[in-house]
């Protein structure tokens, strides 16, 4: 059992940071996904975990023991690359032997757990093909077998699923977590694609520019969005952002439309004396109708594009210079005419509001 | 009726292949019907040239005038058939020496040169194309004039076996550059992924390089193997050079034959025994390495 804390840690590529003073604290039995945009240091972040990478500076601990200087073998990480990196002149079973003979185990030991892993990853029939011979899903597993079978403290997964056709992703995705839960081994995943953090998470720490962005469970990035950059990195689609100008009496005006604050956020608007304000909120929060809604802020654009998803569609609204995309179903969706006026109708309640010079959500500014 | 419809985007591949054949085919008719005369000349009474081919006879005479040490059908041994023996042996000697020195050295630096960060590593990537461009022949009078400076202190009845080792080493040298280069391009292709797999599983940077790198570069292997056996095996002015005279390959025994008027002397068939035999070993060491070369396995690692 096993928990792992990053303190302060930076890697430097040349001029590159990569990761830029991290500190993080992943808890023992849990799954952490590292999620950001490709470049953002993620993939860094779980190397240098992984002990591939060394820290320029800063210190790594499992168990408050210190492994920054540890070799990759004496941590004990079982690691999943994005292509598998499996050993292409090797059979199944000795790619997954391939770690206990390192071991110098015993042919009988090593024997009785690779059947065990295999078994548990259903890839028994396989031990005896190569690679080459397998399809991308059955690789994956066999790269999890490698992993797994030397019994690791952490388990490091590098995008396992990107390689994956859609289908099959939704499918292992499931399967990873539910395998996580029962070995109950501490794990960390990474990926750019949200919707697989926000699947299989138990706590989401969104990565950009080496610096961590928000730090928390599934639903407190998707519902409290620490800054603009989660805001409009989390969902599909993601949050809409509206600027607004603070008026004197205390509302907000956006696009011909006034909008008055909660009073805890008109506090803090008035602290930080803000002139102007970023809203924002989720596309499934608003509804688009002809007519303006009552309790609801609705300000004015034109229907641009309806994007039928089945049971729920997409609209595109223009409103002023903003395009706002709102989830509604599709049944109603499709009453409505492109090109006509519209009014977006946000329910007051769920927007978010953020300080656009540090574009911070108000709500994370201590007051 | 409609005639068939292709894809735009799809050539036949049956008639695109046998338009290549036929295009491959009728580019090697030189060089096949030489290496046919070339061939069948040894087994026959005669050189095989247009107008005789009604007079010639099937024979295995030249192969014994050649291992004989005979040039000519009449005249005594000019060789014994131990010295025509020992001349196969010397080309053996330095192809494989020549293979084995740069397979190894190519193989080693190819790995450094793709895998590790060291000072001037670009620079010297592209001095190995440079080196790779000068010919042989234009370094002789140093390699020479070294081989007389190192050659002093060695007690001269070493010299001969010191001369091997310095055709080996030389002729080696010219190939290595080319072969790092070779090397460099497939230890590329192997994913980092892969090597910190195994690092990660525990194994050690030797081991990794030996179990999991090595294997994956065969098919480089085997090219470079065959290249600087090919080029060992041909090497003929570094081995005319060093060689004491009393040592000759086959590359300088066929050139002996041909040099200083000795052409209108000799019987050509055994002329041609001897050109056969000089191409055998390359086409069966080829026929070996050949499946190793068009073996490129890498998959089992996407990306």
């Amino acid at each position: 059992m096993v928990s792992i804390r990053l303190d302060k840690v930076t890697k430097r590529f040349g001029k590159v940071v990569a990761v830029n003073n991290v500190s993080l604290e992943i808890e023992d039995g849990k799954l952490y996904v590292l999620l950001g945009p490709s470049g953002g240091g993620k993939t860094t972040t779980l190397y240098l975990i992984a002990g591939i990478y060394k820290p320029t500076s800063g210190r790594i601990y499992f168990n408050e023991k210190d492994v920054t200087d540890l070799t990759p073998a004496e941590r004990n990480v079982g690691l999943v690359f994005q292509n598998y990196a499996l050993y292409p002149h090797m059979k199944v079973y000795d790619n997954i032997a391939f770690p206990l003979r390192l071991r110098k185990e015993p042919k009988s030991k090593i024997d009785s757990k690779v059947h065990e892993v295999a078994k548990f990853l259903r890839i028994e029939n396989l031990l005896d093909r190569y690679p080459h011979q397998l399809s991308g899903g059955q690789q994956q597993r066999v790269a999890l077998a490698r992993a797994l079978v030397k019994e690791p403290s952490v388990l490091l997964l590098d995008e396992p699923l990107s390689n994956l056709d859609a289908l099959l992703r939704v499918y292992i995705r499931a399967e990873l977590k539910r395998m996580q839960q029962d070995l109950g081994i501490t794990s960390v995943y990474v990926t750019h694609d949200q919707s697989e953090a926000l699947a299989i998470a138990d706590k989401i720490v969104v990565i950009n520019k080496g610096i961590i962005q928000q730090e928390g469970t599934p639903e407190q990035i998707y519902e409290n969005p620490r800054n603009v950059f989660v805001a409009t990195f989390i969902g599909n689609p993601p949050m809409n952002i509206v600027k607004g100008t603070v008026l004197e009496d205390g509302t907000i005006e956006t696009t011909g439309s006034r909008l008055t604050p909660p009073p805890a956020v008109l506090e803090k608007i008035k602290r930080l004396k803000l002139k102007n304000i970023l809203m924002a909120f989720r596309p499934e929060n608003a509804v688009v109708s002809e007519h303006p809604m009552e309790g609801r802020f609705s300000p004015m654009g034109d229907l641009f594009e309806v994007e039928p998803l089945g049971r729920d569609a997409v609209v595109t609204v223009t409103v002023g210079e903003f395009v706002i995309k709102v989830v509604m179903p599709t049944r109603e969706a499709m009453q409505l005419r492109i090109g006509s006026k519209v009014h977006v109708n946000i329910d007051p309640s769920t927007i978010k509001y953020f300080d656009p010079n540090t574009e911070l959500n108000l709500e994370y500014i201590e007051a | 009726m409609m005639p068939e419809t292709t894809d735009v985007e799809t050539i036949n591949r049956r008639r695109m292949n046998l338009a290549l054949g036929i295009v491959v085919l009728i580019a090697s008719i030189p060089i096949l019907v030489t290496y046919f005369i070339l061939m069948a000349s040894s087994f026959a009474n005669q050189m095989i040239t247009g107008s005789m081919v009604g007079q010639l006879t099937f024979t295995l005479k030249n192969w014994i005038l050649f291992f004989e040490g005979k040039l000519t059908v009449a005249s005594a041994a000019v060789y014994s058939t131990w010295d025509i023996l020992r001349y196969i042996f010397n080309t053996f000697i330095v192809a494989f020496g020549v293979m084995l020195v740069t397979t190894a050295l190519a193989t080693m630096a190819g790995y450094a040169c793709s895998r590790m960060k060291f000072k001037g590593r670009k620079f010297l990537i592209q001095l190995l194309i440079l080196l790779h461009a000068f010919p042989g022949v234009s370094l002789i009078i140093a390699v020479y004039a070294l081989y007389i400076f190192s050659k002093g202190p060695i007690p001269s009845q070493w010299w001969t076996l010191y001369a091997f080792i310095y055709v080996i080493v030389a002729r080696a040298a010219l190939e290595i550059p080319m072969d790092i280069w070779i090397m460099k391009g497939f230890f590329d292709k192997v994913p980092w992924e892969v090597e910190w797999s195994a690092l990660i599983d525990g194994a050690s940077r030797i081991k990794v390089w030996k179990d999991i790198i090595l294997p994956l570069v065969k098919p480089g292997i085997a090219a470079v193997a065959i290249f600087s056996f090919i080029a060992g095996w041909g090497a003929l002015i570094y081995v005319l050079v060093f060689l004491p005279p009393t040592e000759k390959t086959l590359a300088t025994y066929i050139a002996g034959l041909l040099a200083g008027g000795s052409l209108e002397v000799v019987h050509l068939p055994v002329v041609a025994a001897a050109g056969t035999l000089y191409l055998l070993p390359t086409l069966i060491f080829f026929s070996f390495v050949r499946r190793y070369m068009l073996q490129t396995s890498l998959s089992g690692i996407k990306g």
